[in-house]
């Protein structure tokens, strides 16, 4: 504990001499890492009530649907007239919205690795995950002006194991990432694990049919454990064999066992690596409706 | 001292000339039950201990060790749920402490007869039924909503109970030295390798009974309804962290089909009108009303603003500036397509909504105390009559301050039969008198009171606080960071 104030105060220093210069790569040993945050506790996380209300224009700038006007500050608007009221909310999800979807997320992005990785091998698509990666982002995005690249990742710090439909509408992803989670050894703790029965059917909710999530780990219990989930889930079946090398499925889990922190870390300590990957398949009629009536 | 009902819920069931009502109420403890005959008969869970321990003397093996089972000094398990068929053939109530859902058969002259007892692993937090009355759906604190058939027979009983495991697997600890993250996994990791040694694990006590898994949230569930529109069945549950989640029904509640965003606060209550649009409720100062179908919010209703407007300058209320409202009740007013019911916690009215007129404004119902519950009774002049039950311990408006004057009943009874307006019904009160009159064998207490005995009497009044008012508690406090 007597450690700390030096810690924090160092830390911040640092963040101050950052923030004057644009393109310097931050430094991972003045962040800190909120690697296994419990996810049951209330953070005084801030999440958007539906994914039309999330500010997507602010993690993602380039593709703002409204460029923000130089000088322009919250419009006066009357609020007592409910029209008024209503024009400033369009005109607010306008500013917020963005030209294009985020459609992969890396869930615990840890440093960001495969964030970065990911960024230039799908160059057309927004994917999104600390800190840290913020500022990585900040940096290699003002280091890259001038062709445009990292504009299409960015970081968000949020519990997607209460609020993934608070940030994606049904159907909007099409792969996620859970790389390295925490594998929660006791029994005790399992409820706490990012997959689960329940968990499945909230990424099968996020996930167009045809999506993937892909899965890594060094814990081959967990392993064992994601993968009795997700193949015990009635929206997700595993892609096995020759498909895992080929086309996107390929690259994606490729770029997942070689690019992040984690999966570098068991590669020098020699340690195992499991890959999973599930597809999400369409989901079945409503019962009584299978044969095509209404 | 008589506690008031903290639940209450009624029925109607053909008898040989004609219909009668059936008013159930969990008082403590006790569930006491009232027909329109006049017939009244309680339950305590004295009477369920026998079956029991003749359960627990059927297990094989050695005993497990369990401090839960010495039931010496343990206090009786109070009651939080009620829950009876359509056809007002089993009432399902839940025992808070001991997460119990016991499934009773009415009988004859309200005689309860316990059919079924099956402890959750989790604390039940709200139980519903499937539109057939088969399944019960119960949500738990843990944000899991689990299926248990009604009635279990004797081959769901078998096929639950686990197989004696084929030779022990050789315990290999799922980590490694190069897996672990961090200084408490090497820890726990070390753990395991101790325990490993020691011996097989003991298999973890699951619950003895069929049940699924069908629905999780990661957050503690506060209501779970279900609808059915057209062919299709739905199961809706709302959770502390503002979602309410649409699922397809069984067997497809895997699937989740969408979610009604825009609540601010936790949501609590969750009502259909009879003309099957959505209301819910909880911390915010509006209840939400949807077309769920298409996960649009139709409309705000200023429930705060009405029930302050009211109380202004009321002697009972204080006006205090952080005072928010808590929904602990959204009831639909049968026989009317667009009227709802609400309760908030520790304010002694209800208000009523009549979501189909063009003014929507609420109209506050003054009441003797604060409401705890409603049940509707059939009647047979062709209104509503509701059965109310009214927190006679409390001040009205408080959830702390104790009443002064005695003598308060512990039920009102409500009928719009007459002027189509709420009224207060005199004549049920009165048939109901003995369902709402004290218990007999109400102990006195001494005068005198010693400083262990306050000390005891403190706790009581806490613990009916807690039992009574659990709604405003869900409200996340903040500046909890990490």
């Amino acid at each position: 504990m007597a450690a700390e104030p030096p810690k924090r105060q160092k830390r911040e220093e640092y963040k101050r001499s950052l923030a004057a210069d644009d393109g310097a790569l931050p430094k991972k040993k003045f962040f800190r890492q909120r690697a296994h945050a419990n996810p049951f506790s209330d953070h005084a996380l801030t999440y958007p009530k539906s994914p039309a209300e999330m500010d997507w224009a602010s993690v993602y700038p380039a593709f703002a649907v409204k460029k923000p006007a130089q000088g322009e500050d919250v419009k006066e608007i009357d609020e007592s007239r409910a029209d008024g009221q209503a024009a400033h909310k369009e005109e607010q999800k306008k500013t917020r919205a963005i030209t294009k979807d985020v459609e992969i997320a890396d869930i615990g992005c840890g440093f960001g690795g495969l964030l970065f990785a990911l960024s230039t091998t799908f160059p057309d698509t927004l994917s999104l995950v600390t800190e840290y990666v913020q500022e990585k982002i900040r940096a290699l995005r003002s280091q890259n002006a001038e062709n445009q690249a990292y504009q299409n990742i960015g970081c968000l710090r949020a519990n997607t194991m209460k609020f993934l439909p608070n940030f994606f509408r049904k159907h909007q992803l099409r792969a996620i990432f859970l790389c390295f989670p925490d594998p929660h050894f006791k029994q005790r703790k399992h409820k706490a694990r990012i997959v689960s029965s329940p968990l499945c059917s909230e990424y099968a909710y996020v996930m167009k049919p045809g999506g993937y999530v892909y899965t890594i780990t060094d814990v081959r219990d967990l392993h064992e454990w994601m993968v009795g989930h997700f193949a015990g889930h009635a929206s997700w079946a595993r892609v096995e064999g020759s498909e895992l090398a080929e086309g996107e499925v390929g690259q994606c889990v490729a770029t997942m066992s070689t690019e992040t922190e984690e999966g570098k870390k068991v590669t020098r300590n020699n340690g195992q690596k499991f890959i999973a990957v599930f597809r999400r398949v369409e989901d079945p009629a409503w019962l009584g409706e299978e044969h095509g009536q209404t | 001292m008589t506690l008031p009902y903290q639940c209450l819920a009624a029925c109607t069931r053909p008898v040989s000339d004609g219909h009668e009502w059936l008013l159930f109420g969990a008082t403590g403890s006790e569930l006491v039950a009232q027909s329109s005959s006049g017939i009244v008969s309680t339950w305590t869970p004295e009477s369920a201990i026998l079956a029991e321990s003749d359960r627990e003397d059927a297990q094989e093996g050695p005993p497990a060790k369990r401090a839960k089972l010495t039931p010496v000094a343990e206090p009786k398990p109070n009651l939080s749920h009620l829950k009876v068929t359509k056809d007002g053939t089993y009432l399902v109530a839940v025992t808070a402490e001991d997460k119990c859902i016991r499934v009773f058969q009415i009988g004859d002259q309200c005689r309860l007869e316990q059919l079924s007892q099956r402890c959750m692993a989790k604390r039940p937090s709200s139980i519903t039924l499937t539109a057939d009355d088969s399944i019960i759906l119960c949500a738990d604190k843990f944000g899991d909503v689990y299926s248990l058939p009604l009635l279990s027979s004797p081959e769901d009983e078998q096929a639950v109970i686990p197989e004696p495991k084929e030779d022990q697997k050789k315990f290999e600890p799922s980590a490694s030295v190069l897996t672990v993250h961090s200084g408490r996994n090497r820890k726990a990791l070390e753990e395991q390798l101790k325990q490993a040694q020691k011996g097989p694990k003991q298999v973890k006590d699951t619950p003895k009974f069929k049940h699924q898994l069908i629905i999780g949230h990661v957050s503690m569930l506060t209501d779970v309804v279900c609808a059915t529109i057209g062919s299709r069945s739905y199961i809706l549950t709302a959770d502390r962290d503002e979602h309410i989640r649409v699922s397809r029904g069984l067997p497809q509640a895997h699937i989740i089909d969408g979610f009604c965003q825009g609540h601010e606060e936790f949501v609590s209550r969750l009502c259909f009108t009879k003309s099957g649009r959505l209301v819910s409720g909880g911390g915010d100062p509006y209840l939400y009303l949807w077309d769920w179908l298409s996960y649009h919010l139709e409309e705000k209703l200023p429930l705060q603003e009405l029930i302050f407007g009211h109380y202004k300058g009321h002697p009972y209320h204080t006006g205090a500036a952080e005072f928010k409202v808590a929904v602990s009740g959204i009831w639909a007013v049968p026989d009317s397509a667009q009227e709802i019911l609400v309760a908030c916690e520790g304010i002694p009215a209800l208000v009523s909504f009549k979501l189909g007129s063009s003014s929507r404004t609420g109209k506050v119902l003054p009441l003797n105390g604060n409401v705890l519950d409603l049940a509707f009774i059939a009647s047979d002049a062709g209104g509503a009559i509701a059965a109310i039950s009214i927190d006679h311990v409390h001040h009205p408006g408080s959830t702390q301050e104790v009443r002064q004057e005695p003598g308060a009943s512990r039920l009102q009874c409500l009928s719009n039969y007459n002027s189509g307006e709420w009224e207060d019904d005199k004549t049920l009160t009165g048939s109901l008198e003995r369902f709402s009159r004290p218990m007999p064998n109400e102990e006195r207490e001494s005068g005198i009171a010693s400083e262990a005995d306050r000390g005891k009497a403190d706790n009581k009044a806490k613990a009916l606080r807690d039992l009574l008012y659990g709604v405003e508690n869900l409200r996340k406090r903040p500046g909890a960071e990490d």
